[in-house]
């Protein structure tokens, strides 16, 4: 048996024994919050009955009427819960990490357009950056709101201030010789920053991306946490409150899978993007 | 036996007096350098922000932005005593007060989360069992935001210090186990071999070999651990907690107060600026040695 | 020199080490290989890439075990690394994060000497190699010539009967070469102590025929010369223009395949 083999092995069976372990202790510990929601709920019983009491979220439409108006729980509308509340945090994630990337490019790039523009902001933004993000929370919801608006500013906002870094000091890094290269040959100001320095950096997006995506997904589950009418975030609270903790756990299960997923894709599409970078980054995070 | 004459990248033909000056230990670089971080540029930037800061306080109204100074002689009063704050459940009406509550949570949750992390993840760079069976797990938590675990451990350990502990304390593990396992596999492999021809016995690697080669990227994980430690100990008190710099925030949010807000993240952001310059101390004395020289 | 009292310092009896590659084929890179070394000889190994000359040094240093035979060192089978083989590697093994003097020192600690005798013991020999100055410095601030400086003062304080050198000025430049071959004759030949012996890899020639009392020539795992070399030291580079050394200079080129009609085939071949 290989290296590799025995490696996989031994983590599939840590894997199967943490299955099988939550298993033997939901049939051990049967406390339950509610009449028929255990604190502990084995496999069979999350993707049964706890999965049916996810209908509960869902605020009616498509011609399948809330539970919140009487009518019984059904897999259809947990379903419909499930993807409703999946598809309102999505968005939020995406729409900050969409606005702050692209702010946090462009003012990185403007920036980094002369040494001095980069001295000059250096100590406000390291002074932003040491206030730690999640405890900013508060203050994004009393100047704009629990609502959309909110959320995604903050996102964009934690997200911003990982790109402006990121791009700052990866132009900062570029190998002085490309840029003489390009300037020997004839390079304009912009033509150099389209042609050599866009294509310079993106290696080191790659971890720059990375690291947002991760601070995005925090962040936009500290908002729901704090304050959110809807989304993944905001069930997970609202359950915990009265200690529901199968429901908890089969959103958290889900919360993992988009999670995973998210990086998996990026990951792949900076594989492909990066196929022609040499240096080390491409290959490692 | 004369030295060479030229060679790299130091000149060996320094005599012993000025040698000394060259290299790393030397007090006057340092403080030179510190100078360097006031230069005008840099300076000005600063002024600007307060001024622009100052500007727009006056335009949008100052109980919507407050401006730099209301919000710095706020966090100065309220520092060593905040009354008001009592009449909202906190427990102890001052800042510093809470301030301390939140730090020692960091500290304890970063001395546990250090102990455990940095032990399995030099385990596991050398013991192959321990990478196969703890990688996935530290991998997967290392994508989901540990923040996902917040409500689980508020229903375990009820509201106060063990929920926030403990969910810092294994943000910190994750953090520091990805970064113990790199340094510790990057260490070439020559080091240990040359310390068993010198007459090392296999006792001596992990003091002599391991622990000092692997010290600067351990460090360096530490500090950006750090850094997120305080806000996650935060949030974790906005959601259910009685005391500290989240409770407080909460219980400003739900006054409408954003000149206490601002202040209260003023002294946060203070303390976590101090902290991080303790541990890029830590990092200049006991990484010296991979930083010299350039 | 070999002390006259003709003692046997390393025994290689039928030493074999054999690999298997990952397509399955075993491959033999040291192959039956016997060998007697007196005492206080400076033995040269010399082959080309891949002839098992480095993976035999790792064998008699005890990094790397034998397949089958045994290696014998002052009448003792050796079975893994030990303080009286110290080794000086190709590539730069001084431990970063130790100033230089501790580096000498490292040795000396290990086997519990006092730290103001130690201390004594690593300043005499940074001195001996020219390193007086740079006693606090840390490695990475040191050019190659100088880390391997560090590597020879270390190894020599730590005071080994047997000393390996696994083509350790490979990679630097001529000049820092022949200074560094200078220091390790220096330190080998101190007076007033027994003489340790050496055994160096090499693929350079000229290098071997300036240090060795003897070279050995290995192909394919095998040694397919031994010869001794008389010439009285010191030597320098005028000695390589002496009948005898050309004559063993040409054996030793022939063992590499660097004769004029071995490259002249080679290169029609198309061989690189």
């Amino acid at each position: 048996m290989t290296v590799a083999s025995r490696q996989q092995l031994v983590s599939l069976s840590v894997f199967a024994a943490l299955v099988i372990a939550w298993e033997i202790l939901s049939c051990v510990y049967t406390v339950e919050a509610q009449p028929g929601e255990p604190m502990v709920a084995g496999w069979g019983t999350l993707f049964t009955r706890t999965l049916l009491t996810l209908s509960d979220y869902w605020q009616g439409g498509f011609g399948v009427p809330a539970v919140a108006d009487g009518a019984p729980r059904s897999y259809l509308a947990a379903v419909l819960s499930i993807l409703s509340h999946s598809l309102a945090t999505l968005t939020r994630l995406a729409s900050g990490l969409l606005l702050g990337g692209v702010l946090g490019l462009a003012l990185g790039l403007a920036v980094s357009w002369s040494p001095w523009s980069r001295r000059l902001v250096q100590l406000p933004t390291q002074f932003l950056r040491a206030l730690p993000l999640l405890a900013m929370v508060p203050l994004f919801q009393l100047w704009f709101g629990t609502y959309f608006l909110g959320q995604v500013l903050f996102v964009s906002y934690g997200v911003g201030m990982i790109v402006f870094a990121g791009v700052v000091n990866a132009v900062r890094n570029v190998p002085q010789i490309y840029l003489d290269n390009a300037r020997v040959l004839g390079a304009s100001r912009t033509h150099l920053y389209r042609t050599v320095i866009l294509p310079a950096i993106l290696p080191a997006m790659r971890s720059v991306v990375l690291l947002s995506l991760g601070a995005g997904w925090g962040a936009v589950l500290a908002a729901e946490y704090l304050g959110a009418q809807s989304g993944l975030g905001y069930i997970i609270v609202y359950a915990q409150q009265f200690g529901l903790l199968d429901r908890m756990f089969l959103i958290a299960l889900l919360f993992i899978l988009y999670t995973s997923a998210s990086y998996w894709v990026i990951e792949r599409f900076f594989t492909r993007l990066l196929a022609w970078s040499p240096s080390s980054q491409a290959a490692n995070p | 036996m004369e030295p060479p004459a030229v060679s790299g990248r130091i000149e060996a033909v320094a005599g012993p007096r000025r040698s000394e000056a060259r290299f790393s230990d030397d007090p006057f670089r340092a403080v030179l350098r510190a100078l360097a971080v006031l230069d005008p540029f840099r300076l000005a930037g600063a002024l600007l922000f307060i001024a622009v800061w100052e500007l727009a306080s006056i335009f949008v109204s100052p109980i919507i932005l407050p401006g730099p100074l209301s919000v710095l002689r706020r966090a100065a009063t309220d520092f060593w005593s905040a009354p008001a704050l009592s009449y909202y459940g906190v427990e102890d009406p001052s800042l510093a007060g809470n301030l301390a509550y939140t730090a020692e949570n960091v500290a304890i949750a970063a001395l546990i989360g250090a102990a455990i992390g940095v032990t399995l993840g030099l385990l596991s760079a050398r013991v192959w069992f321990v990478r196969a069976a703890m990688d996935p797990i530290m991998m997967t938590a290392g994508t989901v935001p540990i923040l996902i675990a917040a409500p689980f451990l508020l229903i375990w350990f009820g509201v106060g210090r063990a929920s926030a502990v403990s969910l810092v304390a294994f943000y910190i593990v994750v953090i520091l186990y990805v970064s113990s396992q790199r340094a510790a596999l990057n260490l070439d492999s020559i080091y240990e071999n040359y310390a068993l021809t010198l007459g090392a016995h296999r006792g001596l690697m992990l003091r002599d070999i391991l622990i000092p080669g692997t010290i600067p990227e351990i460090l360096g994980g530490f500090r950006i651990a750090l850094a997120g430690a305080w806000g996650l100990e935060a949030v974790s008190e906005l959601l259910g907690s009685q005391s500290g710099i989240g409770k407080v925030l909460e219980v400003l949010a739900g006054a409408t107060d954003p000149q206490g807000i601002l202040a209260t993240l003023l002294v946060l952001g203070c303390a976590a600026i101090l902290t991080d310059a303790l541990a890029a101390t830590l990092i200049a004395r006991f990484a010296a040695w991979r930083f010299a020289g350039s | 020199m070999p002390t006259e009292t003709g003692r046997r310092m390393i025994e290689l009896v039928h030493l074999a080490r054999n690999y298997t590659r990952a397509d399955g084929q075993r491959v033999s890179a040291v192959d039956d290989v016997s060998l007697i070394v007196p005492e206080g000889e400076f033995l040269c190994l010399i082959g080309p890439s891949g002839c098992g000359k480095s993976t035999l040094l790792q064998m008699m240093a005890g990094l790397v075990g034998p397949s089958s035979g045994a290696i014998v060192v002052d009448g003792k089978e050796i079975d893994g690394p030990g303080r009286e083989r110290g080794m000086v590697f190709q590539r730069d093994s001084v431990f970063p994060w130790m100033r230089v003097i501790d580096n000498v020192e490292y040795g000396l600690k290990c086997r519990g000497v006092a730290a103001g005798a130690r201390r004594d013991v690593a300043r005499d020999y940074l001195k001996r190699v020219g390193l007086s100055h740079v006693e606090r410095a840390w490695p990475r601030e040191l050019s190659g010539g100088m880390l391997k400086r560090v590597a020879i003062a270390a190894v020599f304080a730590n005071g080994g009967e047997v000393l390996l050198l696994d083509e350790p000025f490979g990679a630097l430049d001529y000049v820092t070469r022949r200074q560094l071959q200078e220091v390790l004759l220096d330190l080998w030949e101190e007076p007033g102590r027994a003489v340790p012996n050496v055994v160096f890899v090499t693929h350079d020639v000229d290098e071997a025929l300036l240090l060795a009392d003897r070279i050995v020539a290995m192909r394919n795992g095998a040694i397919v010369d031994d010869i001794p070399v008389g010439a009285a030291r010191p030597r320098d580079t005028d000695t390589l223009l002496v009948p005898d050394m050309v004559a063993i200079k040409h054996k030793l080129l022939g063992h590499l395949g660097l004769t004029h009609s071995a490259l002249a085939t080679a290169s029609e071949r198309g061989a690189a």
